[in-house]
């Protein structure tokens, strides 16, 4: 029985595959509802809480209600099972849910990011493999005769020829480089759901973004505008407001000229999105229009505009899509309440039908 | 896992103490050292101290648990000994722990196992660990035959009748029930009254008035008795059992009775083999750790005495942490059970345990008493071990002065203001501490041993409103918990597959196929139960 290996492994696989299912409808209860509120800290593991499962029976106990279930599934106890799931992994699942491809990087690796790896081994350097060391050295033992356990001899000698040590490899990597543009329109109301709605959209992009470039190379940058264009902090973004005039051609303008003069273009991939009612005068639309058509388009990798709770009024998108209506660059979304939350993802990710 | 003997040095410390332990007229099986790394420790203590498991998510559940405190540092991973008793016995050495440790959980491991082979519970079997790894086998062949989703929810089913295990119960099921053999075995052994003529019986015919009018005649004991003659061969032959008392060994009822497949039974015996010694170890808690630190004591000065390990006062330190005195209601079974033993093997040493000492009235005389007696100690150390568990190890030889001694009836200032104890109870204290009063405390300590702070479930009846198998919750002034009734309940339902009730104070909760019911009922004693049955009537008869 010596060489019985005892472990769990087989069970605990169980276990997991349960929470993965759990985990599963999670993700699922996101989709259906738009509940993007679990992204509080950007790229940090997300924190999932469900009812803590224990095997029903008859215990001392309240009787307060709660939930239970037998059977198949297991019983429930007032405790909660909280357990984390790495930013990356949770994000590939909501990727993989909603169809969502990754994003296209240009700037070929021109860019790289040096590592190193101990995949060799050799019988010079600094750092020592033990383990192996000691492996080697214990098999020449036993070879020369030293070690023998049977006699009592357990000496094991290690020789210079036994040593072994790890060997630095140098692995590259190439690293993109990412800008992008949040640009809000100041003269709406954005306060209470229309805010919310706005923030979880942000969170999500800049989320995503930060999952396919990695966290440290994308550059976050936030915009508003009335009737002039500001660049703000990403606590001011929310916050900022004016009643007054409004056009929006301005942001896209500054943006434009932004991207164009801060950044090597060929080497940075380019992502704006605009947030507003979508009330515009007709000449600023066509303006906006042509910035999109003769400037951004070419080197921008998407620009989202995004009305949120739109009125009968709202016209940006409508102007927009008269030229952009399949365009792969060009997208636009129109969130209405919480729950379309995810389809205006989709539109402004997802893969463009032909 | 690796043998003790791929260890020359603990392979030796393993042979000095057996060596010892033989030389101290130990009657110890024999017993099979093994080495684990921590994880496999931890595994080990997820499967009830077997080295194979059945797959199962509440083993998972456990260990993901289990590996994240340890990997967290919020739970060590030594642990101090682990044996699984029988005959052979597994004990297993965690291969972090230095060699006074090693030495130590040896010869503790000695303690226990003898303790299990000699006790009157008869925990000890016969390769019980083998037979285990087989029932696994038993069980992994099951889940290939019930396929993954029927097993995993058999599987779950049967976890709720886990606790409702208690194989020492006078309730078991072997007292509870009588079956087909036994009834056979009881009319065949009347050989004397089959040979004797048999008597003319009276004309009995069943009319109401005359069974009344013949009451008081003919004597009501006779009719009463054919009919219930009748009733009971009618239920052996239909069911093959009969249930003559209330059964509180309810998941042994189950897998002897419940109508199940040959891979369902699997799970079910595999469950009760490997949960029922769990009984024997709440029973025998004090006496068994105790027993196991006495012996290890002993041999461990043997050791040190020949020089076989060094390290006396890290052992002193361990010794001293392990057997630290706490209140009588965190019973630490080290301690109480180890100074115990020391007391009483003074006791026979003095010859106190004697009438005379007894019968003296004299109180000087009583103090100073010192007799020599024929009785060695530590034989009659061994025969308390062969005849008695806890309940009566305490109740005759814990006596409120011993409680005070052993400081069981000490609390922290804290916990005595959190319990909100009075002053009147108090009778010594100190900036830290306050002492009890050790009167009532024997009382509640041997209270433990009626219920062992679990609710008590009976099966009273398996044949309530045509087929229902009927459980009884024996009131001890706690409420169950309501929202676990009805899956556990469910999960009842599944491996009786016919309706699960359960009566608990006037309640009534049933499980009738996907329907579930609770009803107002008239309150029954435990009782009223016992006399209904013993007179062959329906224990419970419905609202």
């Amino acid at each position: 029985m010596s060489d019985v290996k005892i472990s769990s492994d087989e069970s605990e696989g169980i276990f997991n595959e349960f929470i993965q299912e759990q985990l599963d409808e999670i993700v699922d209860d996101i989709i259906n509802r738009g509940d993007l509120d679990r992204f509080d800290d950007r790229g940090s593991d997300i924190i999932i809480e469900m009812d803590d499962i224990q095997p029903p029976t008859f215990i001392y106990g309240d009787n307060e209600g709660g939930r239970g279930s037998g059977g198949q599934g297991p019983g429930n106890e007032k405790g909660k099972l909280r357990f984390r799931v790495p930013f990356q992994a949770f994000m590939e699942l909501l990727g993989q849910r909603l169809r969502l491809p990754n994003l296209v990087k240009e700037g070929d690796g021109r860019i790289k990011e040096f590592s190193y790896s101990f995949k060799t081994f050799g019988q010079v350097g600094v750092i020592l493999d033990k383990r192996r060391t000691f492996k080697r050295a214990l098999r020449s033992s036993i070879g020369t005769g030293v070690y023998n356990p049977a006699k009592g001899q357990l000496d094991v000698h290690v020789r210079r020829r036994d040593r072994r040590f790890k060997l630095p490899q140098r692995e590259e990597k190439p690293r993109y480089k990412a800008v992008c543009f949040y640009m809000g329109d100041i003269s709406y109301s954005t306060y209470g759901e229309r805010l919310e709605m706005e923030k979880r959209l942000v969170n999500f992009i800049h989320q995503w973004l930060d999952f396919n470039y990695g966290a440290g190379n994308v550059e976050h940058r936030f915009f508003v505008h009335d009737m002039e264009a500001h660049e703000v902090s990403p606590s001011d973004f929310y916050k900022v407001s004016n009643a007054g005039g409004t056009r929006a051609s301005v942001v896209f303008d500054l943006v434009s000229q932004i991207a164009f003069n801060e950044y090597e273009t060929k080497s940075t991939n380019f992502y704006a999105f605009y947030f507003g009612d979508g009330e515009v005068f007709e000449d600023d639309a066509k303006k906006i229009i042509e910035i999109l058509q003769t400037e951004m388009k070419a080197s921008f990798n998407r620009v989202g505009i995004v009305e949120v709770k739109p009125s009968q009024f709202s016209y940006l998108n409508r102007e927009i899509k008269r030229e952009f209506e399949k365009d792969d660059i060009i997208r636009m979304g129109t969130l209405r309440q919480r729950t379309e939350t995810i389809e205006v993802i989709k539109s402004l990710f997802g893969e463009r039908r032909a | 896992m690796r043998s003790v003997y791929s260890d020359p040095e603990l392979a030796e410390l393993q042979n000095r103490v057996l060596h010892h332990a033989r030389e101290f007229g130990r009657q110890i099986p024999e017993i099979r050292f093994f080495i684990l790394d921590r994880l496999e420790f931890a595994s080990l203590l997820e499967k009830d101290v077997y080295p194979t498991s059945p797959i199962n998510i509440w083993e998972g559940k456990r260990m993901v648990h289990k590996k994240h405190a340890i990997e967290t540092g919020l739970e060590s991973a030594l642990y101090y000994e682990v044996v699984q008793t029988g005959n052979p016995s597994y004990a297993y050495l965690n291969d972090s722990n230095n060699a006074v440790s090693q030495a130590s959980v040896m010869a503790h491991v000695v303690g226990h196992c003898e303790f299990s082979e000699r006790n009157v519970l008869g925990d000890s079997s016969p390769d019980r660990t083998e037979f285990v790894m087989y029932l696994v086998k038993r069980v992994d062949r099951a889940r290939r035959q019930m396929g993954e989703r029927a097993y995993l929810e058999y599987w779950n089913a049967a976890e709720s009748a886990t606790v409702l295990i208690a194989p020492n119960s006078q309730y078991d099921l072997e007292r509870s029930t009588e079956t087909e053999s036994i009834f056979r075995g009881e009319t065949s052994s009347t050989t004397d009254e089959m040979d004797r003529p048999e008597a003319p019986k009276p004309l009995l015919p069943v009319f109401d008035t005359m069974t009344t009018l013949l009451r008081g005649t003919v004597g009501s004991t006779s009719f009463e008795g054919e009919l219930r003659k009748k009733r009971r061969d009618e239920t052996m032959s239909r069911r093959g059992y009969i249930l003559k008392s209330p059964c509180q060994d309810v998941l042994d009822f189950l897998r002897h009775y419940a109508p199940t497949s040959r891979a369902e039974h699997a799970i079910l015996d595999y469950k009760y083999i490997t949960k029922a010694p769990q009984d024997f170890v709440a029973r025998t808690q004090i006496m068994n750790e105790g027993w196991a630190m006495y012996w290890e004591k002993k041999i461990m000065h043997a050791l040190f005495e020949e020089r076989a390990v060094k390290g006396i006062i890290d052992y002193a330190r361990v010794f001293s942490n392990v057997c630290s005195p706490r209140p009588y209601f965190q019973r630490n079974p080290y301690h109480l059970g180890y100074n115990l033993w020391c007391h009483i093997e003074q006791l026979y040493r003095d010859g106190k345990v004697s009438l005379e000492y007894h019968e003296e009235v004299d109180r000087d005389k009583k103090n100073r008493w010192r007799e020599d007696s024929d009785v060695e100690p530590v034989e009659a150390l061994g025969h308390l071990v062969d005849t008695v568990t806890d309940y009566e190890f305490l109740r005759r030889f814990l006596t409120p002065e011993l409680v005070h001694e052993l400081h069981l009836n000490r609390v922290d200032r804290q916990t005595a203001e959190r319990l909100g104890i009075k002053d009147g109870d108090i009778v010594e204290q100190d900036k830290r501490y306050v002492w009890l009063n050790p009167e009532p405390i024997k009382d509640e300590m041997l209270g433990f041993y009626t219920h062992f702070y679990r609710p008590r479930i009976y099966v009273i009846d398996s044949d309530y409103q045509d087929g229902c198998l009927l459980l009884y919750h024996r009131d001890d002034g706690h409420a169950l918990r309501k929202d676990w009734i009805r899956p556990t309940l469910r999960n009842l339902n599944m491996i009786w597959k016919a309706p699960v009730a359960l009566l608990t104070k006037d309640q009534l909760f049933a499980v009738m196929g996907n329907q579930y019911k609770s009803e107002e009922v008239k309150p029954v004693s435990f009782e009223q139960i016992i006399e209904r049955m013993q007179k062959g009537e329906r224990p419970f008869r419905g609202s």
